[in-house]
């Protein structure tokens, strides 16, 4: 029998471990993220969520160029949101998409499909590469999360655009308390997608004007306008226009799991393979959106000691599809191998694996101690050749 | 119950952040505006701003700590502490009144004791916060002064001991030797200081990861972790470092 | 409009900030003769007892700060400033205060291993309900820092106790005159919440 990781406390429920950020055990040592969708089945009162919802889209129906925008990945939450907006309310969204550039074919046949079913006009961003080169290595040096640049624009640029076309109303996808405790079911009610939050959690702690003056050297100076897409628009303008920026889970229930099925029956949307994860344990496809998924995963495994078939598992655990034991075995026996994706970041970053292990090493979330090598190699995806290539080490 | 504080330390040269090792060697960390935007979004414990530049008696050094705290009031409600060569009552004053609620005194504690009790007399002791930067040697730890670049012959136990007698509110204590390097707090030293005195003790100089802070709060009586480097070189923050030491029993701040 | 009292001796501009982003008008001003047209007060505080009656008397606030209070307006003392509410204090030799609320302000005593000043973020028992702790929950954290409590004659006139190796009052009420003994400026978001409540309190209970 495959032992759970052994040095980490972990939820007795959900079994994700004490090093997962934001989480707090209870005296059962249940989390607070077990704890808060507890609170979201048995507590809140969708039905005045939902009059709440209808309320919010009718104040903004036909007042602008569109009556709301909703910002888009093409992943399975994003789709649901636009699919269940449109279907219940018939509005008028404009979608927007930030592109980070990771972008694999699945979800574009997926993207080009929905879109062309549902009907909608959209804005598809895609930010200077040689730039996004740049935050994800300052990033990915600083807090080793490579992710910054994408943190950072999808939650900022789709307000940016609000501005643009002076369109009030933002729907996003999930609600924040649903994955971690910065919100939670028991204490908040409606999330807001505001400054705050953007600050709190999307930034990493690095604004895009300190991102700015780390990246510009004279060698290589980076125009500061370079940094726009990934800046939090000023919230005087937003305040004027009265945005209301806020999650669509904030106002219905989310089940991951049923979402997919309609997207998939109603759209045509696919799953995908994604790295390290076994296909059999995501059949909803969590994650395929972005070919460097993989490498995030990894990063997880290194510095706190689980990774994306233990977030899926607990998921699974608190929606009553999986039981804690399976949970446990599941996480141990596939979390942590190396990916195949990895090779694409280093020759994207220039670094080598052993500069890579030696920048993640240290930034691990005690008590876990990674031993590299310890859990082999996860197996490439069917369109692992179809990723960009470029290869910037030195030679 | 009084809880456990953790304080981001947010050290100022000249209108930018800046983070080195063993008071050398700085890199620009960012701006202090931005900072203090991410510690408020975070409900951050409180904030301490030190100017590092302040002590080479320079008025313009001392008008950039001011506007950062200016603008720092007019974002963020929480507790901020500024310090960097405040030698004079009209300092303090200027800082109280740009939005400080207390103030490190550092150089001046050891060159003009006096202005310890002069402003714990004007402001109140909870005003005044001493700040000991100490390193250790051959016939042990010695406060140094002057953002680290003078020695004394002071020990840093008996130097706690005298300002807390003149009025002293609380103890900042900074091991330059440890600075920087995220390799753990001095605890040896913060214990004696923590047993030698009564007042609040706040610890600095050292943290790499939440391990060390819980360390502090389990190894020494210590009430307050002031940390630099952990949030400017680490995928930290004040949040995440808040549920990290609840799981382990500390005592932490609840907001709802 | 929202009066912060400026007499020299409290973080003015906390104060005001943390009204504007309740989205209230808040200005201080230094005369008390304009004590008359601002529907609510705060005093806030730093420092000695002593000196901060001392430039009351001297600047002629007692008087203004009574007639505010006479007329029923809402009257928020923050932490010196609730010390000031109170007949005496013990700081620097009995001193006399406002005497809105009997008792006394003594020093703050504890035993190992609490320390004094009190400060950091501590919680309220509360042991009665008033409009201004509408929607602060019991465990909820505010900041303190002091050296001083205050000891009412009356427990009527104790919103909420706190603890520090001793139970001591942290929040005080009587009439339209309220006492926060922590700091509601600096204890956001909980805080922020206190601030609204007072703006929007009509002064009766």
């Amino acid at each position: 029998m495959l032992e759970k990781i052994p040095v980490l406390k972990c939820c007795t429920k959900c079994n994700l471990p004490e090093t997962y950020e934001t989480i707090e055990f209870d005296t059962k040592g249940v989390c607070n993220i077990c704890r808060s969708a507890e609170a979201r089945d048995d507590n809140t009162d969708w039905g005045e969520r939902k009059k709440l919802l209808d309320a919010l889209i009718e104040k903004h129906r036909g007042k602008a160029a569109y009556d709301l925008i909703i910002p888009f990945s093409g992943g399975k939450d994003s789709t649901f949101q636009l699919l269940y907006l449109m279907r219940e309310y018939k509005i008028k969204p404009l979608v927007v998409r930030f592109n980070h550039g990771f972008m694999r074919d699945t979800i574009a046949e997926n993207n080009l499909r929905t879109f062309k079913k549902l009907g909608v006009d959209v804005i598809d961003f895609q930010p200077n590469w040689h730039v996004v080169k740049k935050l994800m290595l300052e990033s990915f040096k600083r807090k080793t999360d490579f992710c910054w640049h994408c943190h950072t624009g999808i939650y900022s640029y789709p307000l940016r655009v609000a501005l643009m076309y002076q369109v009030p109303l933002v729907f996003w996808g999930e609600a924040q308390a649903d994955i971690t405790g910065y919100y939670d079911h028991l204490n908040d009610e409606i999330e807001y997608e505001d400054d705050k939050k953007f600050n709190m959690i999307r930034t990493l702690g690095i604004t895009a004007e300190d991102m700015h003056d780390m990246i510009n050297t004279p060698e290589d100076p980076v125009d500061v306008r370079d940094l726009t897409p990934y800046t939090f628009p000023p919230v005087k303008d937003l305040m004027k226009m009265r945005y209301c920026s806020v999650p669509l889970g904030s106002f219905i229930p989310w089940d991951y799991k049923n979402n997919t099925e309609e997207i998939k029956r109603e759209l045509g949307w696919r799953a995908d393979q994604l790295e390290g994860v076994p296909d059999e344990l995501n059949p909803h496809g969590e994650k395929i959106e972005c070919f460097m998924q993989g490498t995030r995963d990894y990063i997880k495994y290194i510095k706190r000691g689980y990774s994306r078939v233990a977030q899926i598992s607990a998921f699974d655990v608190r929606s009553g599809r999986l039981s804690t034991e399976d949970a446990v075995k599941l996480g141990a026996e596939f979390d942590g191998q190396k990916p195949p994706s990895l090779e694409i970041f280093l020759e994207y970053m220039g670094l080598t694996e052993e500069e890579f292990n030696t920048i993640v090493k240290p930034m691990a979330i005690p008590p876990y101690d990674h031993k590299f090598d310890a859990k082999g190699d996860a197996v490439k995806t069917w369109d692992f050749d179809k990723f960009y290539r470029e290869d910037n080490r030195p030679k | 119950m009084l809880k456990k504080r953790v304080i981001p330390v947010l050290l100022i040269s000249q209108d930018r952040m800046v983070k080195g090792k063993q008071f050398s060697d700085f890199r620009d960390t960012g701006r202090p505006n931005s900072a203090v935007r991410i510690y408020s979004s975070q409900d951050t414990d409180e904030l301490v701003f030190l100017d590092i530049k302040a002590n080479q008696s320079n008025d313009e050094s001392h008008e950039s700590l001011i506007s950062v705290i200016r603008s720092a009031a007019e974002e963020c409600f929480m507790p901020l502490a500024a310090g960097g060569g405040i030698d004079s009552l009209d300092k303090v004053r200027q800082l109280i009144l740009a939005g400080a609620d207390k103030v490190v005194i550092n150089t001046a504690a050891v060159l003009n004791p006096d202005l310890i009790s002069q402003t714990a007399k004007k402001f109140g002791s909870q005003c005044v916060v001493a700040g000991i930067d100490y390193r250790n040697g051959h016939d042990g730890a010695r406060v140094w002064i002057k953002s680290g670049s003078v020695e004394t012959h002071l020990d840093p136990v008996s130097h706690a001991c005298k300002l807390v007698k003149l009025g002293a509110g609380e103890i900042f204590l900074n091991s330059i030797d440890r600075d920087g390097m995220m390799d753990g707090y001095d605890l040896d030293m913060a214990d004696k200081i923590t047993k030698a005195v009564s007042v609040p003790v706040i610890v600095c100089g050292g943290a790499g990861n939440f391990m060390h802070l819980a360390e502090a709060f389990t190894k020494a009586d210590i009430s307050a972790v002031a940390c630099a480097s952990l949030f400017h070189f680490g995928d930290n923050s004040p949040i995440r470092a808040r549920s990290y030491l609840r799981n382990l029993n500390i005592p932490m701040r609840t907001l709802k | 409009m929202i009066g912060i009292i400026d007499y020299g001796a409290g973080n003015i501009s906390s104060v005001i900030h943390a009204c504007g982003r309740v989205g209230e008008d808040a200005e201080s001003f230094s005369d008390p003769s304009l004590a008359v047209g601002y529907d609510r007060l705060i005093l806030p505080g730093v420092g000695s007892f002593r000196m901060a009656m001392e430039q009351l008397n001297d600047l002629g606030w007692p008087e203004a700060i009574r007639a505010h209070v006479k007329s029923c307006k809402p009257f928020l003392g923050i932490c010196l400033g609730m010390q000031l509410l109170f007949d005496e204090s013990e700081e620097d030799g009995p001193t006399p205060g406002l005497g809105f609320i009997s008792g006394k302000v003594e020093i703050l005593q504890t035993k190992a291993p609490h320390r004094i000043p009190h400060v950091g973020w501590n919680s309220l028992n509360s042991t009665q309900t008033h409009p201004i702790m509408e929607g602060v929950k019991d465990q909820i954290d505010f900041y303190f820092v002091h050296s001083y409590q205050c000891v009412p004659v009356s427990d009527e006139n104790v919103l909420a106790t706190c603890d520090h190796g001793g139970k001591f009052v942290a929040s005080v009420a009587k009439g339209s005159v309220v006492g926060m003994q922590f700091h509601p400026e600096k204890s956001q978001p909980a805080g922020l919440r206190i601030l609204q409540n007072f703006a929007e309190w009509n002064g009766k209970c």
